[in-house]
């Protein structure tokens, strides 16, 4: 058990991050399908960019790489930037576009000791 | 019943009151008001129980027989006859469905004032008992508004039962039931209020010298005694007049009468509701005027055929089919002898090439009438070719407007509009929307130019991309999606087929049937209104699946779905599809990021805000349909009004968060809240019985704004010292 437990790779990963991993992964995945069709529909380029980055995050999330971090975090700021440009202090309209993102932001935070421990 | 039956009838209750109607009735202004006082205490709930189910039986038992009776009509001469007459006085009592004469919802009492209202506290609680059964679940939008005079409330249940409970305790006096059917709910089970008549010449104990008139969904008008709820025998037979008389074959739920008629110099005025979407032959929009006394027709005003069929239509014939017509309350104007007309729209709302000039003349109109001649005195158009539903749902209000008599009328684009009442001219500036869109499917019947109001608006500036909402990305960008995908140019972008349209305002308006109250004191309007777009689509008739209302199977599930959900409009070469409130079909929330609703202080003097708030809370709003508890004041959609008190409150209820709140009208600050047991969708009322001012709203529920339902009237004053 023990000489198994250390050369295999799952054992060391840490689930919760391959959960969020996942979750980045499949968000993402919808987020740029529709980035994609709202693109084609002459709408905003945001939604299909951040995607790109979730999508970025939850690969990277998956193989346990501190990148994950610094990638969403790019995201995120880029996100608070638009949507200050988009609506400004307007709370109400605040509300789909950094409420979740900022929880996927905590989460991912809270991954960078098992992410350390990888590194 | 025989024709010659009938004409003895007439002839016999002509003969007293017309006479009488001359004479001056100024002078004892004040006397029926205070006879009114005795009267109601006199009333015995036991012993005036009984007469409802006869009536109620006599009431449902005499259908289409009087066609023959039509031409005595002529006879009634009343316009050298019917002279003004003093009006009650609000205050004490709470005499006419908007509060006064004038329509103001404004009331002079001042004991709960903004510094003691968090002490109010529940007087009573009245069940009507008339909840939903059967066919009718999921119908009911009772919107009612009690009447409070002498020691009485009076008032119409979801369904017609007419009810008097005693203004202090909640006591019933006695209730009277028509005897509504199940199917004959147009659209929601409504009835927002009665009106109240006095004959200037009966003796005060005689029966129905005063009495509570109602029209019924199933198209009757209907009086009885204010004092025992006994039919008015002298009205009509035996206390009905059948509102079908020459509108066509009986289809029940198509024609229905959900607003209180308006009484001018003896001459009761009722319109109906001809629910929407059907048909192109649908019933006519007429408005008619009876005898308050006989309820024999005085005149009727088909605006296709104003001079023909004044009397009623040739034998054989019905009033013009299709026409606009007025589903919501008329403003009585005892004064100038005017009866105001808010019109709706023809019958299909959202096709327009096939009506008539004279339906393209009047649709989405005020109108003044001569109350006592049913001739137009003037109109005033607010959308010209109407193929949104912008009906004019709100009552208008007369008011004395920078010294010209002149009437304030609110519309659902949200605009408003101050008009001289005796010539219709506008007082406050009007302008002009020019080069609007035509769109693919009636370019030639679209107007490129509507007006506005340019003194005030409800109406927020058009969406944009980033007005789209949700609750996460997932969600907003889904709606932004369907927003590209949308047709959209803006404020009356025309109705489209192989793309959806968006239509801001919806047809919730703005201002709906709440109307607004004005403060003529301190020269404040509040006006509480909704912010929703609709997401609309013409349906080629080939995809068309549902059928118009009299081919339908009776019984049917019209009206669990938003109107316009998917109406057939037979006759045009659409159907309609109307996504009310633009809701997201990932998780039922609106698509538009909120406020979905406000409240207003306007400058009456400049029509400049004074200030503007989001109206209701979050608490019973969530996604899917899961209340969130929230505390936060979002703006929820809302339907009903205010009051005004002469001590600064604002009395509110219409979101659908449930709650009732008092609020500053300097401030727009919520001084006091309270959560009603259901739906608060109606217009509040206050009133004093014994030195002690009440605040009255009923709580019953409202099925296209998804309240819980209910049957309770509920007041509230100080506690007593």
């Amino acid at each position: 058990m023990t000489t198994t437990e250390a050369s295999s790779p799952p054992a060391s990963r840490n689930i919760g991050v391959l959960i969020l991993g996942w979750i980045c992964v499949l968000f993402g995945l919808v987020i740029l399908a529709g980035g994609i069709w709202l693109i084609a529909l002459g709408g905003s380029w945001y939604y299909a960019l951040a995607a790109i980055g979730l999508l970025a995050t939850g690969l990277m999330l998956n193989r346990h790489r501190i990148e994950a971090v610094w990638i969403y975090l790019l995201t995120w700021v880029g996100t608070l930037a638009w949507a200050w440009w988009e609506v400004g202090a307007d709370w109400w309209a605040q509300v789909p576009r950094l409420v979740a993102p900022t929880v996927i932001l905590v989460l991912i935070l809270i991954c960078i000791p098992a992410l350390k421990k990888r590194a | 019943m025989s024709p010659i039956l009938f004409r003895l009838a007439l002839t016999a209750t002509l003969a007293a009151p017309l006479p009488l109607l001359a004479q001056e009735t100024t002078p004892d202004s004040d006397a029926p008001p205070q006879q009114q006082d005795e009267a109601p205490a006199g009333a015995d709930p036991e012993t005036t129980a009984a007469p409802q189910s006869d009536a109620g039986e006599a009431a449902t038992a005499e259908p289409a027989d009087t066609a023959d009776s039509e031409p005595v009509a002529s006879v009634v001469e009343p316009s050298q006859t019917r002279v003004a007459a003093e009006q009650r006085q609000v205050g004490v009592d709470w005499p006419f469905y908007g509060g006064d004469a004038q329509a103001t919802r404004y009331s002079p009492l001042d004991q709960i004032t903004p510094e003691n209202v968090s002490q109010l506290e529940e007087v009573f609680t009245y069940h009507t008992g008339d909840l939903p059964e059967g066919t009718a679940e999921g119908k009911y939008s009772p919107e009612t508004t009690p009447l409070k005079v002498g020691d009485d409330l009076l008032m119409c249940s979801a369904m017609n039962i007419l009810i008097s409970v005693d203004a202090a305790t909640g006591e019933e006096n006695w209730r009277f039931d028509p005897g509504v059917p199940n199917d004959a709910i147009p659209y929601g089970a409504s009835c927002r209020g009665v009106a109240i008549y006095t004959a200037p010449d009966m003796a005060d104990d005689a029966p129905c010298a005063t009495r509570v008139i109602q029209g019924t969904l199933d198209a009757k008008l209907v009086a009885v005694d204010v004092a025992t709820g006994a039919p008015c025998e002298d009205f009509g037979e035996n206390g009905t007049v059948d509102l079908w008389q020459d509108i066509g074959a009986r289809v029940p739920g198509w024609y229905a009468v959900t607003a209180p008629p308006a009484v001018v110099r003896g001459v009761v005025v009722t319109g109906a509701q001809v629910k929407d979407g059907q048909a192109e032959d649908a019933p006519s929009g007429v408005v008619r005027g009876y005898d308050a006394i006989t309820g024999e027709l005085a005149w009727a005003w088909d605006l296709a055929a104003p001079e023909a069929n004044r009397d009623g239509p040739p034998e054989g014939e019905v009033y013009t089919r299709g026409t606009p017509n007025m589903w919501t309350a008329a403003t009585a104007d005892e004064e100038l002898g005017h009866v105001y007309l808010p019109l709706g729209n023809s019958s299909v709302d959202y096709y327009g090439s096939n009506r008539s000039e004279a339906e393209n003349e009047f649709a989405t109109s005020l109108v003044a009438l001569d109350a006592t001649t049913g001739e137009e005195v003037w109109h005033f158009q607010t959308v010209r070719r109407d193929v949104w539903d912008y009906d004019l749902g709100s009552q208008a209000t007369l008011l004395d407007w920078q010294g010209t008599p002149a009437i304030l009328l609110p519309s659902k684009q949200g605009d408003i509009y101050i008009l001289d009442r005796e010539t219709g001219e506008p007082l406050t500036p009007v302008g002009e929307l020019t080069d609007l869109p035509t769109g693919d499917i009636e370019p030639d019947y679209i107007s490129t130019t509507q007006p506005i109001s340019e003194w005030h608006t409800l109406r927020k500036p058009p969406l944009e991309p980033k007005d789209a909402w949700g609750f996460t990305p997932i969600d907003q960008l889904w709606c932004r999606i369907q927003f590209h995908r949308a047709n959209y140019q803006g404020f009356f972008t025309p109705p489209s087929s192989e793309r959806p349209w968006i239509q801001y305002p919806g047809y919730n308006g703005g201002s709906d049937w709440g109307s607004v109250a004005v403060d003529t004191e301190r020269g404040i309007i509040i006006a509480n209104y909704n912010d929703i777009p609709n997401y609309n689509r013409l349906v080629p008739r080939d995809e068309v699946t549902s059928q118009p209302i009299h081919k339908q199977e009776s019984g049917g599930d019209s009206g669990t779905n938003a109107e316009g959900a998917a109406d057939p409009q037979e006759g045009a070469p659409y159907g309609i599809s109307v996504n009310a409130g633009w809701r997201s079909s990932l998780t039922d929330m609106p698509c538009s990021a909120p406020p979905y609703g406000g409240i207003r202080a306007i400058d009456l003097e400049t029509g400049e805000t004074l200030w503007d708030r989001p109206l209701g809370t979050a608490r019973r709003n969530g996604p899917f349909g899961i209340p969130s508890m929230l505390p936060f004041d979002i703006g929820t959609p809302n339907n009903g009004g205010s009051v005004v008190t002469a001590s600064g409150l604002v009395f509110i209820a219409a979101a659908t968060d449930n709650l009732f709140r008092a609020i500053d009208i300097e401030t727009g600050e919520t001084l006091w809240s309270t959560v009603l047991p259901a739906g608060g969708q109606a217009n509040p009322i206050t009133y004093e019985v014994d030195g002690r001012q009440y605040v009255m709203v009923t709580a019953m529920g409202h099925h296209f704004m998804e309240t819980p339902v209910g049957d309770e009237v509920i007041a509230w004053a100080l506690p007593e010292e």
